[in-house]
């Protein structure tokens, strides 16, 4: 990871790659233990758990971008919710082809992200308050665009009766498995999201403009970096992403759910945070990004697995996620 | 620090705008004899947009009413303002589906006394100062759920149990009536899990059951959504086929579509009251007396009696 080279004098004992990994493998061990008769023992188990966590991990994904600027999003669930609801609108109800249902999708994320970038960066305006919202504001279009109902088979006729529609068939490839089923379309695709997202990161100019307004903004100005125009960006790619998770959550309910994805932002900053990137900014990257993912998913999975009531599991995770933070914590 | 006062005061500028943006939907135009107000708790749920749906269209029946909705977005002190909004504007007539009892059985005691007769739907106020209570019986119907499985699985059997958020009392009570109704049969509760009344938390928690246990026969789930959410992950496993699934609500495009569409083996109704509610406010407006208490009937949905309507439970 880059803290490796950011940070010479740290050992790679102490860079945060190692500790997330240890964190995730401490959860690892204890899902060993706990295996509930063995369920834990089974691909199938996993490969649920990653099919799980993908749709948070692709707002993960935006998120690691957006925070390494300094900055946060918390509209990701909400342009999920309307990209979720556009999809399945455009798919079932006005039988779209599905390329065009997607690419529309997609450009409708993006634009929400952007929007929320121009009002950050023309008007100056905390990117907190700005994404708050924009995370109100897109509910409420998701809510108003499918009036308040879900998007489903079921479609309503004139005279109030329901005709039932079989499922477009772009819903059950996202839903389905691949590699003889040992793997979902849906973590297929956050991979690969991921993917783009670490040679973003790495290896573009793009990427390390990000870093650098995070670590010193006005330092970032004044070496020419475009900061405004890099913001922007910054946050219609965490929008683009967003949609990408809302075709996907569409996919796997078989339906638009417009309070689909609330509160995902929270569990997205907390993937981000607990992978080790910082948010003050600087610093952190999208391997982290995806450890943290693992170390959630597979603790919510113990926790279900084992049937672990709701009461104990929030206070388990709420001291999970302290332990995992503290374990991230450098010493001075 | 003056950053932090500039951002406190942008987050009450933006949350004012948010909230000046809702409740404002007076309809001038008509010309009707009385004016009903509507305080919906949370228009987030679909089960609630559609007791709004029903409310409108039962009084779009009658051209002597009109109804005005309000959204507390699941807020009680903004439920308690907008009726205060009722009572100030001098509606004939106040439906609310309270969020909570406690805090709100101020606010529909002060209309009541101000001579606004109130229509509590759903969920209850304490006290006696309302009008009229109408609702559906959420143990009746987990008990009725309970019994039509014993039945159905021939008294025994290995069965899931989804659970609603298990503080809210509709989780409550659909739990306690559901093991009241398999008391003394050989079902075995193999797996219960809180899914929260929603869909993608349900399917996570089926995914576990499955990799737990290799037969299962039966799935309860609290709400409908739940329970379409366990049989995508049995659907996903390729095991949707030695699994029942049952759910609770039975909106007419959730768990009746998906019982028409075979995916559930049962669906109970719980009935919003909307067009009840409707009724009894024009018997109250006529000058007529209702009874303090309506408890609604409830159906069942199955694959047989899906295309009639369903079948009403035993009382």
């Amino acid at each position: 990871m880059s803290q490796l080279l950011k940070s010479p004098k740290s050992s790679w004992l102490t860079s945060p790659t190692t500790r997330a990994l240890g964190a995730l493998v401490i959860v690892f061990v204890i899902g060993l233990i706990f295996n509930a008769d063995g369920a834990f023992l089974k691909w199938g188990t996993h490969r649920d758990m990653l099919r799980a966590v993908s749709v948070y991990g692709l707002l993960a994904c935006g998120m690691t971008l957006v925070i390494i600027t300094g900055g946060i999003d918390l509209s990701v669930g909400s342009i999920l919710g309307i990209s979720a609801v556009s999809f399945s609108l455009f798919c079932i109800h006005f039988s779209w082809p599905f390329y065009i249902a997607i690419i529309v999708c997609l450009l409708i994320g993006l634009a929400c992200g952007a929007a929320s970038g121009l009002i950050i960066s023309r008007f100056n305006i905390q990117p907190f308050i700005a994404t708050l919202a924009m995370m109100v504001f897109a509910r409420g279009l998701a809510k108003w665009i499918s009036g308040g109902q879900k998007i489903s088979t079921a479609v309503q006729q004139a005279d109030g009766t329901y005709e039932y529609v079989p499922e477009p068939a772009v819903f059950n490839f996202i839903n389905s498995k691949i590699l003889w089923d040992n793997i979902s379309v849906v973590t297929v695709i956050f991979l690969v999201c991921l993917l783009i997202t670490a040679i973003l990161l790495a290896k573009l100019r793009l990427g390390r403009y990000l870093y650098a307004i995070g670590g010193n903004e006005e330092a970032a100005r004044l070496s020419g970096v475009p900061v405004n125009a890099i913001k922007v960006l910054a946050y219609a790619m965490s929008g683009l992403f967003c949609a990408v998770a809302g075709i996907c959550q569409a996919s796997q309910e078989l339906q638009g759910d417009p309070e689909a994805g609330f509160t995902y932002e929270l569990s997205a900053i907390a993937m981000v945070v607990i992978g080790g990137t910082t948010l003050r900014g600087g610093r952190g990257g999208i391997g982290l990004t995806l450890l943290g993912v693992l170390i959630i998913g597979y603790l919510e999975k113990i926790l279900s697995i084992n049937a672990v009531g709701e009461d104990k599991r929030l206070m388990l995770t709420g001291a999970i996620i302290v332990g995992a933070v503290l374990l991230q914590k450098t010493k001075k | 620090m003056r950053d932090l006062a500039k951002q406190l005061v942008m987050l009450v500028l933006v949350a004012a705008l948010c909230l000046t943006g809702c409740g404002k939907k007076e309809d001038t135009s008509s010309t009707a004899k009385w004016t009903i107000g509507m305080s919906q708790c949370n228009l987030g749920e679909p089960w609630r947009v559609q007791m709004n749906a029903d409310v409108r269209n039962a009084a779009d029946q009658h051209d002597d009413i009109k109804v005005i909705f309000k959204d507390a977005q699941n807020d009680t002190l903004k439920q308690r303002s907008q009726m205060e909004e009722f009572i100030s504007a001098g509606v004939d007539l106040i439906i609310v589906s309270p969020k909570e009892a406690v805090p709100l059985t101020p606010v529909v005691a002060q209309a009541y006394q101000k001579g606004i007769p109130v229509i509590v739907l759903d969920r209850r106020v304490l006290g006696e100062k309302y009008t009229c209570f109408i609702g559906a019986d959420n143990k009746k119907i987990g008990k009725a759920a309970g019994q039509w499985i014993v039945e159905k699985l021939g008294g025994k059997g290995t069965v899931i149990e989804l659970k609603g958020l298990m503080t809210s009392t509709p989780g409550q009570d659909r739990h306690t009536g559901f093991r009241e109704g398999i008391k003394g049969a050989n079902l075995e509760i193999i797996f219960e899990a809180d899914m929260k009344w929603l869909e993608p938390n349900a399917r996570k928690e089926m995914e576990s059951a499955l990799a737990r246990f290799e037969t299962i026969d039966l799935v309860y789930a609290h709400n409908d959504p739940g329970a379409h959410g366990a049989y995508l992950a049995a659907k996903a496993a390729g095991r949707e086929k030695e699994i029942m699934f049952v759910g609770i609500d039975a909106l007419s495009q959730e768990g009746r579509a998906y019982v028409a569409q075979g995916v559930l083996a049962a669906s109970f109704e719980y009935p919003t009251g909307g067009k009840k509610a409707i009724e009894a406010a024009l018997e109250i407006l006529n000058g007529q007396t209702v009874e303090k208490e309506i408890v609604l009937d409830s159906r069942v949905f199955t694959e047989e009696n899906i295309n009639d309507g369903g079948e009403l439970l035993g009382q």
